[in-house]
């Protein structure tokens, strides 16, 4: 016994470092293999106070800016409405539209804190819970996709930022609507590569990338950026596809939350594939 | 009690800065200012090491909170305190330290502070940004990453010591 607490008087130093080091590293391990944990992150209220504190001093630098982006979005928007339409067919009204329904609702939120330059980068956004942004829903700006929800408090959001590693989005390459996944390397902010394409499909550059809204997080057609340049990938018959960014992700200020109306439709119905279903019988 | 006060005001300090003014710093090439090693490196020569590991580790982990890494800055942190005193006693002079005096770079000259803040700087940013990384595959970038890091780092830690330390009175 007696050597026992010897033992543990001697190296005490070392244990209370140890035990320090595992409780630190298992943090960051259990994270990094299970990236849903809920604790200790930029959502929890006292950090998403401070930062939209900060946020409330920064942005009156971003306003010129700001104002200038959001003007061009109102003309954008103004072209569309009814009243500046010229109507071609003078036969047909519109009385009540039941051929369409509301799929995406979204909603505005700035962005309080953000970093572009480690190796999984998130943003926190100041609208939560009382917004009704639930994790998972999707998060775009004016001029293309930002990322997805990770988790929320009652007045806060951390997005899962394009520029983490595992944020896996699946893309159309547009005009001949080759489908792949978006990956990010951790290196440049500006651009980003599609994997799995194989190299015998013809790429030009500058063709359009937009989403595939296939899992119901993003409408289809959001813009994600313009084909740089094609890779091959070393000993694989694929294509390592360089794309630019529309959006500038370091100079990043609004952004809007998709909420889509029919998701837990879509769950609800996806649920009920049994989990070893065969193929149907024709 | 001098001592405590100022430490403290020190802690929130460093805190402060390296959330809301460093961490927003990015200078691309994949550099990091991380300046909090300087606030371990800064502690006195005569501390309790039980107080100066759970400083860092405290001080990691608020950072963690803030920046979204969940104790990849704790870990970190506690290393470089945990072997301090080690590469203290390592680069000691001839004499033993002279408690009146501060690790800073007017007490103990260029030579010393380069070497030892040198030294535990590069075990510090190594172990963080191979811990960050959590694979060799694209090892030479992790390099760049750390060589970068530890050039900016030492040049900040240098100017923040000439703008606002002072030469300890004996």
């Amino acid at each position: 016994m007696q050597q026992l607490i010897a033992f543990f008087k001697r190296f005490r130093v070392f244990l209370v470092f140890i035990s320090l080091q595992v409780a630190a590293i298992s943090t960051y391990v259990q994270y990094l293999s299970f990236p849903q944990s809920q604790y200790l992150t930029s959502a929890s209220y006292f950090g998403g106070k401070s930062f939209a504190l900060r946020y409330g001093i920064m942005k009156h630098f971003e306003l010129e800016n700001t104002n200038e982006k959001l003007q061009l979005e109102n003309v954008a928007l103004r072209k569309k409405t009814i009243n500046n339409l010229y109507q071609i067919n003078r036969h047909l009204f519109k009385v009540s539209d039941t051929t369409y329904a509301q799929q995406y609702d979204f909603i505005s939120c700035f962005i309080t804190n953000s970093n572009t330059g480690k190796l999984n980068n998130y943003f926190t956004i100041d609208g939560g819970e009382l917004q009704g942004i639930k994790r998972g829903m999707g998060v775009f700006s004016q001029k293309g996709v930002v990322g997805v929800i990770h988790n929320t408090s009652e007045h806060y959001s951390v997005v899962k930022s394009v520029l983490t590693q595992n944020i896996n989005i699946d893309v159309l390459i547009l005009p001949i609507n080759l489908y792949g996944f978006l990956k990010w390397d951790g290196k440049d902010p500006r651009r980003c590569s599609i994997t799995g394409i194989t190299n015998d499909v013809k790429i030009k550059k500058g063709s359009k990338v937009v989403t595939k809204g296939g899992s119901g997080v993003f409408p289809k057609g959001l813009l994600v950026g313009y084909v740089e340049k094609l890779r091959p990938v070393e000993g694989k018959p694929l294509w390592d596809v360089v794309v630019r960014f529309s959006e500038d992700y370091r100079r990043l200020d609004r952004v809007y939350v998709i909420k889509n109306l029919f998701i837990e439709e879509q769950h609800d119905l996806e649920k009920k594939i049994p989990n070893n279903a065969k193929e149907p019988s024709l | 009690m001098n001592i405590i006060i100022v430490g403290f005001f020190r802690f929130i300090l460093f805190v402060f800065l390296q959330i809301f003014i460093f961490n927003q710093i990015e200078l691309g090439f994949g550099i990091h200012l991380l300046m909090c090693p300087l606030y371990v490196f800064l502690l006195p020569f005569e501390i309790n090491l039980f107080v100066s590991m759970a400083l860092a580790f405290g001080m990691g982990a608020i950072v963690d909170v803030f920046s979204n890494t969940y104790g990849l800055h704790a870990s970190s942190l506690l290393l470089m305190a945990y072997l301090r005193p080690i590469i203290f006693k390592f680069f000691s002079p001839r004499e033993e330290y002279d408690p009146l005096k501060t690790p800073t770079y007017y007490d103990m000259g260029h030579l010393w502070f380069f070497s030892a803040f040198g030294a535990l700087l590069l075990i510090h940013n190594s172990w963080f940004f191979i811990l960050e990384a959590f694979s060799f595959t694209s090892f030479l970038y992790t390099l760049q990453k750390i060589i970068l890091s530890f050039l900016i780092i030492y040049l900040f830690s240098l100017l923040i010591q000439v703008f606002f330390f002072r030469r300890s009175k004996k």
